[in-house]
């Protein structure tokens, strides 16, 4: 379920050197928001892949934050409010370029359970050997940015930038269970595309497979 | 991640390798109660074939992480990124 974006957010950091007492008025946006916009910006880079887009996005999410600055409440975290309009605008550009892929809501174990199936058979195939010759982070990155916009955001937002699912919860501005079922399918999706990587740089042909999990 | 810890004389039950791959990501995530996770454990610990998935699971969350040192620390990029987007508010300001 859908909260809106940029919900205002309530916790306090004490360690966030930005964390303010009182209503921040329009004077302080600069002081409070700026010095979080190297971190704005690697998670535009993250979510958008391309430097150039990453850049607009960042733009974009301050216009945006500044025009949504009397939304801001006292004590919460810029950070993590930034990050949420950066989301936000990242996937309205999402939608309009028609990338847009809602995420499922389904039972997320089906997701570990699948990632696993499909392991064992890259394994057999002898795909999962070929990747660990692979350099990783590059396989990583190609795999992200094909990742839907929906599932990369939480995978960048927890795999990447090591939030917590609750944490996550507030900038994406979903529950916490939407957040669970995003972050396993992109997990999966995301080992999907690796494997594909790895058949694709020709490393190994895919074998037929017939046999699921059956272990024990 | 906190391992969370069994009460003092409960033991994990045995499972089937479905139910330990179906746990796969919370084990990971170290979002399991603390029977669950001891089950895990005690089925990764005999079974001959889950292991491989649990670390590959594992391998991919590190290089995963690894993205975010491995992004662009180019503070010239960054600067000209801030000069641009305090035009952008300056602007934004005089249109208001």
């Amino acid at each position: 379920m859908e909260l809106g974006p940029a919900a205002p957010l309530d916790r306090r950091e004490p360690n966030t050197p930005a964390a303010v007492r009182g209503n921040p008025t329009e004077d302080d946006f600069e002081r409070l928001t700026l010095p979080f916009l190297g971190d704005v910006a690697r998670f535009a880079r993250s979510l958008t892949r391309n430097p150039a887009s990453a850049d607009d996005l960042v733009q974009e999410t301050y216009l945006q934050a500044l025009r949504g600055w009397h939304t801001f409440q006292a004590g919460a975290d810029p950070r993590r409010w930034l990050f949420a309009v950066c989301h936000h605008a990242f996937l309205r550009t999402a939608r309009r370029d028609a990338r847009y892929v809602d995420a499922p809501d389904n039972d997320p174990e089906l997701d570990s359970l699948a990632a696993a199936v499909a392991h064992s058979v890259a394994q057999r195939s002898g795909v999962v050997d070929a990747l660990d010759r692979m350099d990783l982070g590059p396989a990583i990155a190609r795999a992200l940015d094909t990742l839907p916009p929906h599932f990369r955001g939480v995978v960048v937002l927890i795999d990447v930038e090591g939030q917590t699912y609750e944490e996550a919860a507030a900038v994406l501005g979903v529950a916490v269970g939407t957040v669970r079922s995003r972050l396993f399918r992109g997990r999966r999706l995301l080992q999907d595309l690796l494997f594909e990587h790895a058949r694709d740089a020709g490393l190994r042909p895919l074998a037929p497979t017939s046999s699921i999990v059956s272990h024990q | 991640m906190t391992v969370p810890t069994l009460p003092i004389g409960a033991e994990p039950a045995t499972i089937d390798c479905e139910t330990a791959v179906r746990r796969l990501y919370d084990f990971l995530d170290g979002r399991l109660p603390a029977m669950a996770y001891a089950e895990v454990e005690l089925h990764l610990s005999t079974c001959l074939r889950c292991p491989p998935h649990f670390e590959f699971a594992r391998k991919l969350q590190a290089a995963l992480a690894a993205e975010r040192s491995a992004g662009p620390a180019d503070d010239d990029a960054t600067a000209r990124l801030r000069e641009r987007v305090r035009t952008a508010l300056r602007r934004e300001r005089d249109m208001e």
